[in-house]
């Protein structure tokens, strides 16, 4: 017995995809001159010795290294970025990119001896008593991809260290994961504890078991279905939204 | 125990493998044969999140939900009925809160087996604790804890005892976001299979020395990573020919539990477990299309092929319209599993399993490779190899791209540009490694101690 496929589902993926390859797209974005251009296609390619080489030529060339960070690298992982939000590039992608990115701001601080000015501060954790923390890796990548400074604090962290690393480092927001039930409620604590303070900041909360209705329950809580909606919703904040609105944007259901 | 790795298959044709029948069926001590000829549902559930406070809140959550799942049971009239209670952390890192739950939900299931005589189950899964707030901690005192923890539910009066272990995942989370072929062969098929044949020598000797069955486990905190980053078909964070391939080469880590002592039913989650049932005929748990309230996948029709029992994977305990959410899955397993009986008892049973596997087969590479005769195709290429952990996980992931490759010619299953791609660059990578077991193992130490600083590969597998 067998069965036709095409009458029974639909494999919208292979429907859907774009007639140009990724590369021939993030290509199209890629400047002209070199070294730039060199620059972008190694953070593509994911390619951390390529994007040294580049910035290597750039500086002999008389470019201010930490001002490299601003006009090559972060447009250069922009093109990366975009096209994992257009759904052309998968997540791996961005991360091999993140990391080649990430190996040229080290080279460049390195050169210039100080540090760039990130976009905003965002401290990152994983609930306390939950050990499942590759969607917090994920969420970090992609915010410092996308320029952020990130404060990783782990997994498994105690609402009494969150509530101290957020009066510490006065962050633009806070990211929560939780895989499971239980340890999500840690969250609603953590907002307890902070609203106590007077602290109003937001809190980006997903993961395994977590949904809108939950994180609906405290005030400062915004649920982020997807990793990729950290990075978009630092943006928001950046450009001067608040709770409610950054609530109505992402509160899908 | 003595660890015999599995060298031949349990079935020699595919077609032989059907739900509600194993090779090896077990029993349990309140009647309910799994495996034996029948599908049962197998209840799983999530107390609410306040309610792990403290144990008495715990227990009396527990009692709540067992008895509405057993007096639901009863009044729809079902013949036998499985529950698993899969812990919370404060369960397992108490033990005689595990212990006491156990005892209170084994208490109301046989006061209904004893009055009804429902044929039933209890299956424990104490947390896989082994881990410090930094690093994986598989060996040592949160070793000790974790057995105590299987001695105590134990006794309280579970039936099965299972556990989805944690091994190698530190080189899995890192190897799954970049791609990295061999990293995936190294996490899953070696430092998986190396902490699992450890783990359950001692958690079979438990259940021996308790009389009760040393279930089985689950690649969930690796291979079910994969699938739910790959996610549904518009998603792009893994390719899903990456995801099969990381589910083929679970099954040679999962085979693990049955070589050092289990005896099946196999953990629900372990969508690889038609392919260790093919090839060690233990029955299986498996979850699909009823376990929506827990997960989406792209395989929900198709995993019922060869289940023994059938679960939902997790719901919270909550009020819905029809009753609790407990009451209203058990309802939902039962009815599938009085369709697959019906389809049993009136000679139906292939025609029924090929319907479920059809509707899902072409869905995606997932579905196509667990088809159970694909599934048998990659059983028998981790037998072939089956006494070197290294060669039959490397064997798996070959057999897969070799599947989905010769798959073309059908035309059947559309793959992506990006799977594959995905695909060709899989291949190209197992195509590359070595077939000398100590030279990949060597090689992959070094290099993932200098890349992954939670790697701890002395403390956590002995080398």
């Amino acid at each position: 017995m067998d069965v036709d496929p095409s009458k029974i589902l639909i494999r919208y993926n292979v429907q859907k995809e774009k007639a140009q390859t990724p590369e021939e797209l993030a290509a199209e974005q890629y400047p002209k001159t070199e070294p730039a251009k060199s620059v972008y296609r190694a953070i593509f390619e994911g390619e951390e010795d390529d994007v040294v080489e580049g910035l290597k030529k750039a500086i002999d060339a008389g470019a201010n290294a930490i001002k490299l960070i601003d006009d090559m690298l972060m447009p250069g992982m922009k093109v990366v970025t975009d096209l994992y939000d257009e759904g052309i590039i998968f997540l791996p992608n961005v991360m091999m990119s993140a990391d080649a990115m990430l190996a040229g701001i080290e080279f460049c601080k390195e050169k210039s001896g100080s540090a760039p000015t990130p976009k905003g501060k965002v401290v990152c954790h994983v609930a306390e008593g939950d050990v499942h923390d590759i969607g917090k890796t994920i969420v970090a990548a992609l915010l410092r991809a996308a320029g952020y400074e990130v404060v990783d604090l782990g997994r498994d962290v105690p609402v009494d260290e969150v509530v101290a690393a957020v009066k510490a480092e006065k962050p633009m927001m806070i990211t929560g994961t939780a895989l499971m039930t239980t340890t999500m409620y840690a969250f609603k604590e953590i907002n307890d504890r902070l609203l106590e303070a007077g602290i109003k900041v937001p809190f980006q909360c997903g993961g395994g078991a977590v949904n809108q209705d939950f994180v609906e329950t405290y005030e400062l809580g915004v649920y982020g279905e997807e990793a990729a909606h950290a990075p978009q919703m630092a943006d928001m904040i950046l450009a001067g939204k608040g709770l409610e609105q950054l609530k109505d944007n992402f509160h899908m259901h | 125990m003595t660890v015999k790795r599995y060298t031949e298959m349990a079935y020699t044709k595919a077609d032989d493998m059907l739900f509600g029948n194993a090779k090896y069926p077990v029993k349990t001590k309140l009647g309910l044969e799994v495996g034996a000829g029948y599908v049962t549902a197998e209840v799983n559930y999530a107390p609410r999140p306040d309610t792990g406070q403290s144990k008495e809140k715990l227990v009396s959550e527990y009692r709540r939900l067992t008895t509405d799942i057993m007096a639901r049971a009863v009044q729809i009239g079902f013949p036998s009925i499985s529950l698993e209670t899969e812990h919370v952390q404060q369960m397992t890192n108490n033990p005689t809160w595990g212990g006491e739950i156990a005892h209170v939900q084994k208490t109301i299931i046989e006061e209904y087996n004893e009055e009804y005589g429902i044929k039933c189950a209890l299956r424990h899964t104490p947390g896989d604790i082994r881990e410090e707030r930094d690093y994986l901690a598989l060996i040592g005192p949160k070793y000790d804890l974790l057995m105590e923890s299987f001695e105590a539910v134990a006794d309280g009066g579970a039936d099965f005892l299972s556990i989805e272990t944690m091994g190698g995942k530190e080189v899995l989370d890192y190897a799954i976001l970049r791609n990295d072929m061999p990293g995936l062969i190294y996490s899953i098929g070696c430092l998986g299979s190396i902490d699992m044949t450890m783990i359950w020598q001692d958690i079979a000797k438990i259940a021996q020395k308790k009389g009760v069955i040393p279930a089985g486990d689950t690649d969930c905190s690796q291979a079910n990573t994969a699938m739910f980053i790959a996610g549904g078909l518009l998603d792009k964070n893994l390719a899903h020919t990456l995801a099969i391939i990381a589910r083929t080469i679970s099954a040679a880590r999962t085979l693990c539990g049955y070589e050092a002592g289990a005896k099946g039913p196999g953990k629900d989650c372990g969508y690889e477990n038609t392919i260790v049932k093919s090839i060690a005929g233990v029955p299986i748990a498996q979850e699909g299309k009823s376990a929506t309230c827990a997960h989406a996948d792209v395989m929900g029709n198709l995993t019922m092929q060869c289940c023994d029992l059938w679960s939902n994977e997790s719901v919270e305990y909550h009020g819905e319209f029809g009753g609790t959410s407990v009451q209203c899955w058990a309802q939902t397993l039962s009815m599938d599993a009085a369709l697959m009986n019906v389809a049993l008892n009136t000679g139906n049973g292939k025609l029924l399993r090929d319907m479920m596997m059809l509707s899902d087969r072409y869905r995606d590479p997932q579905g196509y490779i667990l088809a159970y005769d694909n599934a048998w195709k990659v059983g028998n290429a981790i037998a072939k190899n089956g006494n070197d952990l290294y060669l039959r996980a490397k064997a798996a992931a070959a057999e897969t791209v070799n599947l989905l490759n010769a798959s073309k010619a059908e035309g059947k299953l559309q793959m992506s540009r990006f799977e594959t791609n995905a695909l060709a660059d899989a291949e190209k990578a197992i195509n590359a490694l070595t077939d000398e077991t100590d030279k990949f193992m060597s090689d992959m130490l070094a290099k993932y101690k200098s890349e992954i600083a939670v790697f701890k590969p002395e403390e956590n597998y002995k080398f």
